[in-house]
This record gives C-alpha cells, sequence and structure tokens, in this order.
C-alpha cells in the first residue's frame, strides 16, 4: 500500500513541478517586453521560489524511493522513468533562470527611460502566475530594489539549484541509484499527447473553436435584438 | 553578462558579436522619443498592437545611422533573417519588404543567441504543442522530425508531452491577442533554429558545426574528471623562461617580418608591384639577402626553404653525407604522401638507405634500426619516424653548424641581393599606392581629381604668371 501512495504522491509532486515550470517559461518568454513590469518579475521571484521548493521534494521522495533494495523491478522501471522527467525538467527550470537572469539584467525596470522591446504583447501575466502558484488572485509587494536585491537572489537560487542536478547526476553514478536514462522507454507513443484530447479537452481544442464559438455567440445576439425588435414593432402597432 | 554559464562539460559560450550588435540596433529602435513608428494590426476581432511596416523600418535605419536606403535594406533583411523582427503576413518568408507589409519585433527570450542555443527537448515541446492545437495537421517535414525525436529522446517523450500539454495550459490563462502574438513568436523562432528543409540555416558555422548535443543526457562528469587529471599532467614551462624565448625569437625576426619592417622593393599589396614575390619565389637563381640569413636562424628554416635544401645538398655531397639528407627527404615523402604508394615507398627506402650494403647506407644506432626493421614488416605512414628523427639530429648537431661556417654558405651570403625600396611618387598627391587595387569607383574620381588638380594648378599658375 505504501508503495502504491508513493507512486501517487511522486506522480502528483512531478504534475505540480511540471506545471510550475510551464507557467515559469511562459513568464519569462514576457521578459523585456512591453508585458514586462514590476508585477512580472515578482511573479517570477514567486514562481521559481515555489519550483525550487517542489524541486527538493521530489528529489528526496525519489532518491529515498531509488535508493530502497527492496522495490520489485517494475516499480523501479517506474521510478527511474520519474526520475529521468524529473532531471528534464530540471534542466529547463535550470536554463530558464538562467536566461532570467540575463534578460532581467538587459533590462532593468528601475531606469528613467525604459527600452522595453514592443513585441505586440501587453496583457498582465497574473493569471498565469496564480496558476503556477495555485491560488485565485496574486498579492504583490510593492519592492523597490526589484532590480538588484532581486537579482541576487536569483543568481544564489540558480548556484543552488546548478548544484542539486550535479549532486543529482553524482547520485545516480556513485552511490548506487543506478538510473541508465537511455534504459527508460516512454510510456505514451508518438501522438499521444492527440488521444487524450478528452480530458485536455476544452482548453487545447478549443483555440480554433474558441474563435468560432465567439463568432455564434455574437451572431446568436444580433438574432435575439432583432427578434425583439421586431416584436416589440408588433406590439407597438397593435 | 556577469553570471556563469560554465555547464558541465560545456564551455562558456559567447554570444556572438553580429548578434550583440543586432541587440543593440533593435533596442535603440524602441526609444520612445527616437524609435520606430507603431501602427496597430486589425485581425478580424482584435487589435495588436505594435507593429510596424518595411518601409517605415527601412526609413528609420536610413535616419538613424545616416546610410544609404540600400545598405538600411540589407541591415534590415539582416535583422529579419537572424529573427530580431519576423513578419506578419508571410510567416515563411523571412525577407524585408520595403513596403507596407507588416512587421513586429520579438522578444528577448525567443532573440537568435549562440548562448542558448535552441535544444532538442525544447522542439520537441514544440512540435508536440503543435500537434495538439493543429490535431495532428503537421507539414510533412515537422511529422519527419517529430518522429526523428520521439526515437531520439524516447526516454524522456512522457516528459515532452506533460510540458507540452501544461504549457498550452498556461498560455489559455491569457488574452486572446497576446495568445496570438506569443503563437506568431514560437513559430518564428523555430523557423529560424530549426529551418525547413531547402531554406538555408543561418545559424550554420560551416564545418566547425558546435556539437550541441552532448547535454546532459550522457553523464558529463566523469569526462570532466578525466579532462582535469590530463590537464594537470600537462607539461608546463614557467611563463618567465617560455616569454624569454618568444622576445628573444621576436627580436630574431623582426627584420623579416614585412609587416613591422617593410618588404622590399615594395609591398605588393599597396604598390601593385609584384618585385617582391617573385624575387622571392620557391627557385631563383639569386636568393635574396634576407632569405639566406634565416637559413642561420634555424635547422629546419633551412630545410623548409627549397633553395636552402638545393644548397645543403651540395654542400653535403662535398662531404660525402649526403644520403643522411636523401633518407630524410624520402621518410618526409612517405609521411605526407598517397596512402596507396606507402608500402612500395617503405620498400625503396629500405632498399636504398637501410639493407646491408645499401648503396646510399645511413648510419644509424642499433637500436633504432632495430625498431624500424621489425617495423617495416607492418609498414604504415610512421614507421619511419625514430630513424628520420635520428638522422634529423645527427646533421643538426653535426653537418649544420659546419655548414653554416662553410665558404658555400659564406658566398651565398655575399652573392644575396638586397632589393631597393621603390622610390616613393615624388607627386603627393598621386595616391595610386595607397590603394590595393583601383576600382571603377575610385579610378573615376581619381580622374575627376586629378583633373580638378591640374585645373587648379594650371589656374594658380596662370595667376602666379600675373605677378
Amino acid at each position: 500500500f505504501n508503495l502504491i501512495m508513493g507512486k501517487e504522491e511522486c506522480k502528483t509532486m512531478l504534475d505540480a513541478l511540471n506545471k510550475v515550470t510551464a507557467c515559469y517559461r511562459h513568464l519569462v518568454i514576457a521578459l523585456g517586453s512591453t508585458s514586462d513590469s514590476q508585477n512580472l518579475r515578482e511573479e517570477l521571484k514567486k514562481t521559481r521560489k515555489k519550483a525550487q521548493e517542489l524541486a527538493v521534494a521530489n528529489r528526496t521522495k525519489l532518491t529515498s524511493l531509488l535508493k530502497d533494495k527492496t522495490i520489485s523491478k517494475e516499480d523501479r522501471a517506474e521510478y527511474e522513468r520519474l526520475w529521468v522527467l524529473f532531471s528534464s525538467c530540471m534542466e529547463l527550470l535550470e536554463v530558464d533562470m538562467k536566461r532570467s537572469l540575463e534578460i532581467a539584467q538587459d533590462f532593468p525596470l528601475k531606469v528613467p527611460t525604459r527600452h522595453l522591446i514592443q513585441t505586440g504583447m501587453t496583457g498582465s501575466t497574473t493569471t498565469v502566475a496564480a496558476r503556477a502558484m495555485s491560488v485565485q488572485n496574486m498579492k504583490y509587494e510593492a519592492d523597490s530594489n526589484i532590480d538588484t536585491a532581486d537579482l541576487r537572489d536569483l543568481q544564489a537560487e540558480i548556484t543552488q539549484v546548478s548544484q542539486m542536478m550535479e549532486e543529482m547526476e553524482m547520485k545516480v553514478q556513485v552511490m548506487k541509484v543506478q538510473v541508465a536514462p537511455w534504459a527508460v522507454e516512454a510510456k505514451q507513443e508518438a501522438g499521444a499527447e492527440l488521444k487524450s484530447n478528452m480530458s485536455v479537452g476544452n482548453s487545447s481544442v478549443g483555440s480554433r473553436e474558441a474563435g468560432f464559438a465567439s463568432i455564434c455567440a455574437v451572431i446568436g445576439f444580433f438574432v435575439i435584438v432583432i427578434v425583439a425588435l421586431v416584436l416589440g414593432y408588433l406590439v407597438v402597432n397593435m | 553578462m556577469t553570471i556563469n554559464t560554465l555547464a558541465k562539460g560545456g564551455c562558456h559560450r559567447e554570444q556572438m558579436a553580429c548578434f550583440r550588435k543586432m541587440e543593440k540596433v533593435i533596442v535603440a529602435m524602441q526609444d520612445p522619443d527616437m524609435g520606430m513608428k507603431m501602427r496597430n494590426q486589425r485581425l478580424l476581432i482584435t487589435v495588436i498592437p505594435h507593429a510596424m511596416t518595411g518601409h517605415d523600418i527601412i526609413t528609420w535605419l536610413t535616419h538613424k545611422y545616416r546610410i544609404s536606403e540600400e545598405e538600411a535594406l540589407h541591415l534590415g533583411n539582416m535583422l529579419v533573417k537572424y529573427g530580431y523582427i519576423y513578419p506578419l503576413k508571410e510567416p515563411r518568408c523571412l525577407v524585408l519588404r520595403p513596403d507596407e507589409s507588416p512587421y513586429r519585433f520579438q522578444t528577448p527570450y525567443f532573440w537568435t543567441s549562440t548562448r542558448w542555443p535552441a535544444s532538442e527537448l525544447d522542439y520537441a515541446i514544440y512540435l508536440a504543442k503543435k500537434n495538439i492545437r493543429k490535431q495532428g495537421e503537421l507539414m510533412e517535414y515537422e511529422k519527419e522530425r517529430y518522429s526523428l525525436l520521439h526515437k531520439r529522446i524516447n526516454h524522456t517523450w512522457d516528459f515532452v508531452v506533460m510540458q507540452a500539454r501544461e504549457q498550452l495550459r498556461s498560455s489559455k490563462q491569457r488574452r486572446k491577442a497576446d495568445r496570438i502574438v506569443l503563437e506568431c513568436q514560437e513559430q518564428a523562432y523555430w523557423l529560424i533554429n530549426r529551418p525547413p528543409p531547402g531554406v538555408n540555416n543561418v545559424l550554420d558555422t560551416g564545418l566547425e558545426r558546435p556539437n550541441n548535443f552532448s547535454c546532459r543526457v550522457t553523464l558529463v562528469s566523469n569526462f570532466i574528471i578525466e579532462a582535469c587529471r590530463k590537464a594537470l599532467g600537462r607539461n608546463r614551462v614557467k611563463s618567465s623562461i617560455c616569454l624569454e624565448g618568444f622576445l628573444k625569437y621576436s627580436e630574431q625576426y623582426l627584420n623579416h617580418d614585412p609587416i613591422m619592417q617593410g618588404c622590399l622593393p615594395s609591398n605588393p599589396w599597396i604598390s601593385d608591384d609584384t618585385a617582391h614575390w617573385t624575387m622571392n619565389a620557391e627557385i631563383v637563381p639569386v636568393p635574396t639577402r634576407l632569405r639566406v640569413e634565416r637559413w642561420s636562424f634555424s635547422f629546419t628554416e633551412l630545410l623548409n626553404d627549397a633553395m636552402g635544401r638545393k644548397e645543403f645538398m651540395t654542400y653535403l655531397e662535398k662531404e660525402f653525407s649526403a644520403e643522411n639528407l636523401y633518407f630524410w627527404q624520402a621518410c618526409e615523402d612517405i609521411r605526407h604522401g598517397e596512402n596507396s604508394k606507402i608500402v612500395e615507398k617503405v620498400e625503396d627506402v629500405y632498399k636504398n638507405f637501410l639493407a646491408p650494403g645499401a648503396a646510399r647506407w645511413v648510419n644509424i644506432d642499433s637500436k633504432t634500426m632495430d625498431k624500424t626493421l621489425e617495423g617495416i614488416k607492418r609498414p604504415h605512414r610512421f614507421v619511419m619516424d625514430d630513424a628520420q628523427m635520428h638522422i634529423y639530429f645527427l646533421m643538426k648537431k653535426d653537418s649544420y653548424p659546419r655548414y653554416l661556417k662553410s665558404d658555400l654558405y659564406k658566398n651565398m651570403l655575399a652573392k644575396a641581393i638586397v632589393p631597393q625600396e621603390t622610390k616613393k611618387s615624388v607627386f603627393p598627391f598621386m595616391r595610386r599606392q595607397r590603394h590595393s587595387s583601383p576600382s571603377p569607383a575610385q579610378t573615376a574620381t581619381q580622374a575627376a581629381e586629378e583633373e580638378g588638380l591640374a585645373k587648379g594648378a594650371g589656374a594658380n599658375s596662370a595667376a602666379g604668371s600675373h605677378f
């Protein structure tokens, strides 16, 4: 029973980390553009802190599971697969953190004239950050040294993450938590993402259909207005 | 940049200088007062700001950098080609049109970068996202790459799918206009970093393609340890010693360097006079003095010069030790010659130089001789290396110093010519030697100049004669 719990827990934690990584990437893409703002920098800070927490939690859980010699072969294979997914996730996260430092340094906010790139993106990213933090609304603190202290923190965090990843690989090699990444087989075949559209459902397929749906709504609205006008005219004339 | 991108096993990558410059141009375009004129892009219902026409881009570049329109068009084209600006109407055609076609700036994350090359993992995630969005309707080449990636990074494919789904979900959180922009940005980025087949890859650095595939999938920490061990064992020379050597070398070669000392009779690149080259050709009846002097610097200088070798050979024949040089030349031929002829060449060398009672028997010590004879049984390119080295040092220690003291060399030195430096033209405004080869534009302006000056001189002399 414990083992099943362990697996489910791992998967949930990995999913959470995956979600935060995706949101973080989305936020970093907005850096340096006209979507950039004090709020965005704060969102980045909060998101990456959450990512780090999740990363540490994932790593501890997975290492403890992999060190356990009593688990069955299938379980072990599963944990190895999760480990590989986890390290790929950390790869993305590390690169994004490094890039966010670079871009944030290139485009400081607390200067008399900001030269943010006019990319056409003007909306705010608070909903993305809220999704990452799993909250309804984001709260912001007016932090005045977002350009300096925050970047120093970021640098420290990047070193931490890099160290963690090195340790992970060392563990995998040295401490006999033998994971051979190339031996892991994907559970999903090519094109698998198309099949489970049911669950992803409205969110992914919807992008084209959303436009269509909104046009239908507009037409429906006009039809109703015309009908109302006609009825009104008839009533008046009665 | 302050952060150290010294990834494990990776080298510290720098942003290519041309990209840094292009980035500066892009940032200059954002200036609120002097920057680009922005317009709005109208799609069916949405309005997206920050679009600009090709014509505006060219006008801005022409004004800002005070260049011709042609050059501005070229510069603008480069900005589009390298993805700093992407077209909105025909996204696959990365060309700057000087008309009303709309363009938009790319966000800094997606700027072309040699520091952050696009990874296979990212590309796989992008293709998976596109697959979901377009319900499997990818382009042919995208489908191929998708299956290739599926094979190549199969172990982490589940992550690819997970991340693709999550990225799509997070982009749903933004409003429609931003979503459209994001899609365009991503598409533009991947069109440049993974161009469709048949399109030039602008990031292709030719034969020295950096291999970015050795990422963390192969555990590189061991490689680092090995590399460090090897580095520790390397021979080191104290800088005081090697700097002394460097100083000596520089002093010795100072007079022989065409840049430092100028070349006689004149620098062909400037004066268009090829005398310097003809005088220093491989085989000339009389060599230049500098060349003969160089033969005394080191034995390699002498051997590398065809004429030097010839002279040395004449000297050795007088001393009856010419077989050494013949042997050395034959060994060089084996080392640098055709693969197919190696076996027969080695046979010849054995017959002529090494076999007991050979016509040109060379004097090699017994240990080297045994080793070489063993090696001849299985001949390869470097089988004669030890023997060649032995003979080389023999010549260097014995015959070479004597040659330098011999009459043959001294006569050569005395006979050697010192070319006269061509006199610089008396007329200071006849600037023909400054330009390496006159282009039609320059000859036209020169002709105009000369005419003008002639007229001026004529006018002056006429004026002068009045007084």
